[in-house]
């Protein structure tokens, strides 16, 4: 009943999120994206009132954090009303059986995470701790990420994980050990739904619920052999996959740029791939339009979460991870280091994943639109080897995360290949 | 409909096809039963027990045990003695709140009497330190107690 309480929690995200619907271009989506991106508003704006009230020493319960994100939901919901209809084609046959497809997947990886064959380790070692202590002290607790025993649970990670796990532990009364996998299937709807309506309009009904499909099979897939559920990575991906798709199909609107700064918000305060995620979007968008200006404020949001994070990691002498990339690169193991990458790339599916995203692009060859998602995708690949290189033998590091952060490059491929078939 | 048209419809479903083939089989892969509700969240995440599993287990189980704020150590022992067991040790961590949980070297034949650890829980192995005497014990484990 608890664990079911503590999913409760999750889900209730949504409702605060939903203040998200006043930007008009989110209104016009339909309703499962406008859904799937409050929720993922939501858990940045839970995470953030938490933070914002351990920096102030305001002490969490369900009050003190439950009211705001109760009105903050009435200004959401209430407010802005009905939404616009959906898009034209909505009952369309195909894209009801995409969503059966879609569906399927989805109940498999909530089968997958209820029968534990998904667990990140993770999970037990740092994510569920941290959310645990959080909670049982009502704010992030510092001295507990610096005791020198516990470095290796990398204490400078940015906290938005443990924070919206502490936050459905509030509303739970305890922390669960369950509830955090079935955020994955959660995440998994949510990328799906976000990305469909997100894309529909540019690229169409059919074409948008197709590209769905492939984008949920390939993560549903990628993250049950990459073993992500409970960890950062189910949310990394939503952020990722709403701020691509935003900036991607978005074109010039305003609306959705403030909508892509909160997902780059929540992505840099997820993880430390985010932070260099985040750096890589906002270069790839200023190169892809020119608008450099746009480029820097879509991610003042997420520079100044994640640049608060940093300054009270340094103050508390937390820094530990952020401190990599001052490190030497051993360009010694590069062939070693490709070769890795590479193997761990086939997902064991002969790199199916990879060719379904990128045949489709090859064939249409519409690269001016897929020109942004694709250097993101670059970007973000590049920026793994370049991690990688600063371990003198990352053999390990490669078997332990290769196959979980190549999933936001293989995601930005389906983005640029969906762009590219308009 | 193109040719283009057709060729990217093939591929976007001979891909689904493949992955959901290759999603059953990596779920039934991690082994059965498939219908029946596992004892802990990594009960199958591989084809052989998880590390964790047995803390999973026993650390429920020693918790009612534990006085509020007592200091533990947590560790599979090799050869009756402590070593460093991150595994099990960050696993106590999480599921052992209401203590302090420190790195096994607090229970090692080395360290000065005063400085030992008050509990140790060794899983699976014994723990043969003399100062410590078994206070519970389980399949998965035992729980110890320092002798001052």
């Amino acid at each position: 009943m608890k664990d079911a309480l503590w999913i409760f929690g999750i889900l209730f995200l949504t409702y605060p999120g939903t203040i998200v619907w006043r930007i008009p271009a989110v209104r016009r989506l339909d309703l499962a994206a406008r859904l799937a991106i409050a929720f993922a508003t939501g858990v940045v704006i839970a995470s953030t009132l938490l933070y914002v009230y351990s920096l102030a020493h305001v002490p969490w319960n369900r009050t003190t954090a439950g009211i705001p994100l109760l009105v903050l939901g009435v200004f959401g919901v209430l407010s802005v009303g009905a939404g616009a209809p959906a898009g034209p084609g909505a009952r369309n046959a195909r894209p009801q059986t995409a969503w059966i497809i879609i569906s399927i997947f989805i109940a498999l990886t909530l089968f997958g995470v209820l029968t534990a064959r998904e667990t990140t380790a993770d999970l037990i070692f740092f994510w569920g701790p941290k959310a645990q202590r959080f909670n049982d002290v009502g704010k992030i607790d510092f001295d507990f990420l610096a005791f020198p025993h516990y470095s290796l649970m990398h204490p400078d990670y940015p906290p938005l994980l443990p924070l919206t796990y502490a936050w459905a532990s509030l509303v739970a009364h305890r922390f669960s050990w369950w509830g955090p996998l079935v955020v994955l299937p959660i995440a998994l709807g949510a990328i799906t739904a976000a990305f469909r309506g997100l894309s529909r309009q540019a690229i169409g009904d059919e074409r948008s619920a197709w590209y769905a499909v492939l984008l949920t099979a390939i993560l549903a897939y990628g993250c049950a052999i990459s073993m992500t559920a409970g960890g950062g990575d189910p949310m990394l991906l939503l952020f990722e996959v709403i701020a691509i798709a935003a900036l991607t199909f978005g074109g010039d609107d305003r609306g959705m740029h403030i909508l892509a700064a909160v997902a780059l918000a929540g992505a840099a305060f997820t993880k430390v791939e985010g932070a260099v995620f985040v750096a890589i979007t906002v270069v790839a968008y200023a190169i892809a339009t020119r608008r450099f200006v746009r480029s820097v404020a879509i991610a003042l949001p997420a520079t100044v979460l994640l640049g608060s994070w940093l300054l009270l990691s340094w103050r508390h002498q937390l820094l530990d991870s952020y401190r990599l990339a001052k490190g030497t690169i051993h360009l010694d193991v590069l062939g070693s280091t490709l070769q890795g990458v590479l193997r761990q790339a086939s997902y064991d599916v002969a790199w199916l994943p990879w060719l379904a995203a990128l045949v489709p692009l090859l064939i249409r060859r519409r690269w001016k639109h897929a020109f942004f998602p694709l250097l993101v995708a670059g970007g973000t690949i590049a920026s793994t080897l370049f991690f990688y290189l600063h371990h003198d033998d990352p053999s390990w590091w490669i078997a332990a995360s290769a196959q979980r952060v190549l999933l936001t490059p293989l995601a930005c491929l389906v983005v640029a290949s969906a762009a590219a078939s308009e | 409909m193109t040719n283009r048209d057709t060729i990217e419809k093939t591929i976007l479903a001979a891909a689904t096809l493949v992955l959901f083939a290759a999603f059953i089989n990596r779920l039934y892969t991690r082994g059965g039963p498939y219908a029946e509700q596992p004892q802990t969240i990594v009960d199958h995440v591989g084809p052989t027990k998880h590390e964790t599993r047995d803390a999973l287990i026993l650390l429920p189980r020693i918790r009612p045990l534990l006085p509020s704020g007592a200091q533990l150590t947590c560790f599979r022992p090799v050869d009756g003695s402590e070593h460093y067991d991150m595994a099990n040790f960050f696993t106590a961590v999480g599921q052992l709140p209401d203590q302090t949980v420190l790195p096994p070297f607090v229970a090692g034949l080395t360290v000065a009497p005063a400085d030992r650890v008050e509990y140790v829980i060794a899983i699976r192995e014994p723990f043969t330190h003399p100062a410590y005497r078994v206070v519970a014990e389980f399949p998965e484990g035992r729980l110890y107690r320092v002798v001052r």
